[in-house]
């Protein structure tokens, strides 16, 4: 049993290829056999995330367009052997998308036995967006605390109900969560940034995880090793929380309160 | 199809292919005869919804007009619609004048709305009740004759979606988000939050009404009249409310 979950946002910025890396690391992690692809055709940064930017050889384009088999583009993770990366192509744009060749590498990936595929979706409603999500069981709907990233999701939740195979086939939007990224709770108490609360009454669907804002996590980018790996970092721990939620675990939401001032911190100031 | 078909007879024929399909088309109901006027109701309405409405095909119904239009007359509340926004392809049946009327202009009679008519004839003899009639017989009278009461829409209507319930009212469970946009000839009910815009008695029913259970609206309007909400007033945001029209001015008040 293959399941399909797009990561994705509307907005740009929000951290969808940060957590798609996580996820499937957080996936693969728990033993699952995991596939993440990377939509964002012209603007590819999954690979750079995944700290495999040096082992591209073959992408996503070249499967579609039969210009190599699925088999040569995976990219083995170094830590992980159950995890693989499909690389988006650098030198095309999202034309080189087909809605048949995407099938196409989701059936392969299928028949290899994946048991998760992540499709890390471009920003935008566009074609690369809406090929990310069209195959899709399951969604992830990547949200900042602010009324924009809010509304962009909004719209994308629409399309998610609605521009999907499982809703052309009359098969009902699949199951939609929402992951809250950089989220400041001593921020959110202020009043200056949008609660968890907020977020979810205007949406309506369900929080997945919220992960702290958090240095590490750029850190993590830029040494290529996905954020979940960094068990000290509150981020890392956020995500792990996420997948397991995500494998249907029941696991209590932390990092949502701004830490109390001790005593001494309250008299004296920080 | 006849299969022995000469060849040069089939090579003609594959010039071009004749379909029947159907196709929803809106039905304008000219109630005042001054171009101008009819114009400025159109804007109004191209304005409220340019997605639904800008360049749309419609069909002109002058049959409540007394008396009919000249030919001169009906091609100025034609042009009048055009400059407006939408595109007349025909007339609606009324009777043997309008048959006259659509040869000198030289635009189709859609027989579509005919039944609709001869029915309300039936009903209803008297030529005053005509307006409630035809409100009442919907553009889109369902097959078995049943009249459709109410479009209901059981998810929420997001940023970017637009629901439109046709010749009756709306029902929404669930919010309508900022940027989402609900219509409906009839009234609207909302069971959740109204953050977008709501627009009811859009074929011109004044006596619709708006229902919210939270309101947050950015724009409400009902038959035309509207009202924008940049600031929203505190005695009534985010409680349930109630929107109607009285004497031409747009009232709410909590539930």
């Amino acid at each position: 049993m293959t399941e399909t979950i797009v990561i994705t946002s509307g907005k740009g910025g929000v951290g969808k290829t940060t957590t798609s890396a996580s996820l499937s690391v957080g996936l693969a992690l728990r033993g699952h056999k995991t596939a993440v692809i990377d939509f964002d055709v012209g603007l590819r940064n999954l690979d750079l995330i995944m700290g495999c930017e040096r082992r591209v050889v073959y992408d996503f384009v070249n499967v579609i367009q039969n210009e190599a088999t699925l088999k040569q583009a995976l990219i083995r993770d170094k830590r992980h052997d159950n995890l693989f990366v499909l690389a988006a192509s650098q030198t095309r744009d999202k034309e080189a998308l087909t809605q048949e060749g995407v099938g196409r590498v989701l059936d392969g990936l299928q028949q290899d036995g994946f048991e998760y595929i992540v499709c890390d979706s471009p920003a935008g409603i566009e074609k690369g967006a809406h090929l990310a999500m069209y195959f899709a069981d399951r969604a992830v709907v990547v949200v900042n605390p602010e009324v924009s990233s809010v509304r962009d999701s909004d719209r994308i939740l629409g399309l998610l109900a609605s521009k999907t195979r499982r809703a052309e086939r009359g098969e009902g939007a699949g199951a939609q969560h929402l992951l809250l990224t950089r989220y400041n709770p001593v921020r959110v108490e202020a009043g200056e940034m949008m609660s968890v609360g907020d977020v979810e009454e205007i949406l309506g669907i369900p929080v997945l995880g919220v992960i702290p804002e958090s240095e590490q996590v750029l850190a993590a980018s830029n040494s290529g090793v996905p954020v979940i790996h960094d068990a000290t970092s509150i981020a890392g721990q956020a995500y792990t929380d996420a997948v397991a939620r995500l494998l249907g675990e029941d696991v209590p939401m932390r990092f949502i309160d701004a830490p109390k001032k001790g005593f001494f911190k309250r008299m004296f100031g920080t | 199809m006849n299969a022995r078909t000469s060849g040069t007879a089939a090579e003609a024929l594959e010039a071009a292919d004749v379909r029947f399909g159907q196709v929803g088309i809106a039905n304008v109901r000219v109630r005042n005869a001054d171009p101008a006027t009819l114009r400025a109701a159109i804007e109004l309405r191209v304005r409220e919804a340019p997605a639904l409405f800008e360049r749309a095909p419609v069909v002109v119904d002058l049959s409540f007009l007394s008396p009919q239009p000249d030919a001169a007359g009906a091609r100025a509340l034609l042009q009048a619609i055009r400059d407006a926004g939408m595109l007349p392809v025909g007339l609606a049946y009324g009777d043997e004048a309008t048959d006259a009327l659509a040869h000198q202009l030289e635009l189709p009679l859609i027989a579509k709305f005919r039944a609709a008519y001869e029915r309300a004839a039936s009903a209803q003899p008297a030529a005053e009740h005509a307006t409630h009639t035809a409100t009442a017989a919907a553009p889109t009278p369902s097959a078995a004759g049943e009249p459709v009461t109410a479009l209901q829409h059981p998810h929420p209507v997001r940023t970017g979606q637009q629901v439109y319930a046709q010749g009756c009212d709306l029902i929404v469970v669930g919010a309508v988000a900022n940027g989402a946009e609900v219509l409906a000839d009839g009234n609207i009910h909302i069971y959740g939050a109204l953050r977008g815009r709501a627009f009811a008695g859009t074929a011109g029913d004044k006596a619709a009404r708006i229902f919210c259970s939270e309101f947050r609206a950015e724009i409400v309007s009902i038959a035309g009249h509207y009202r924008v909400f940049e600031e929203l007033p505190s005695s009534f945001a985010g409680r349930a409310v109630q929107i109607w029209l009285e004497h031409d001015k747009l009232q709410i008040d909590p539930l």
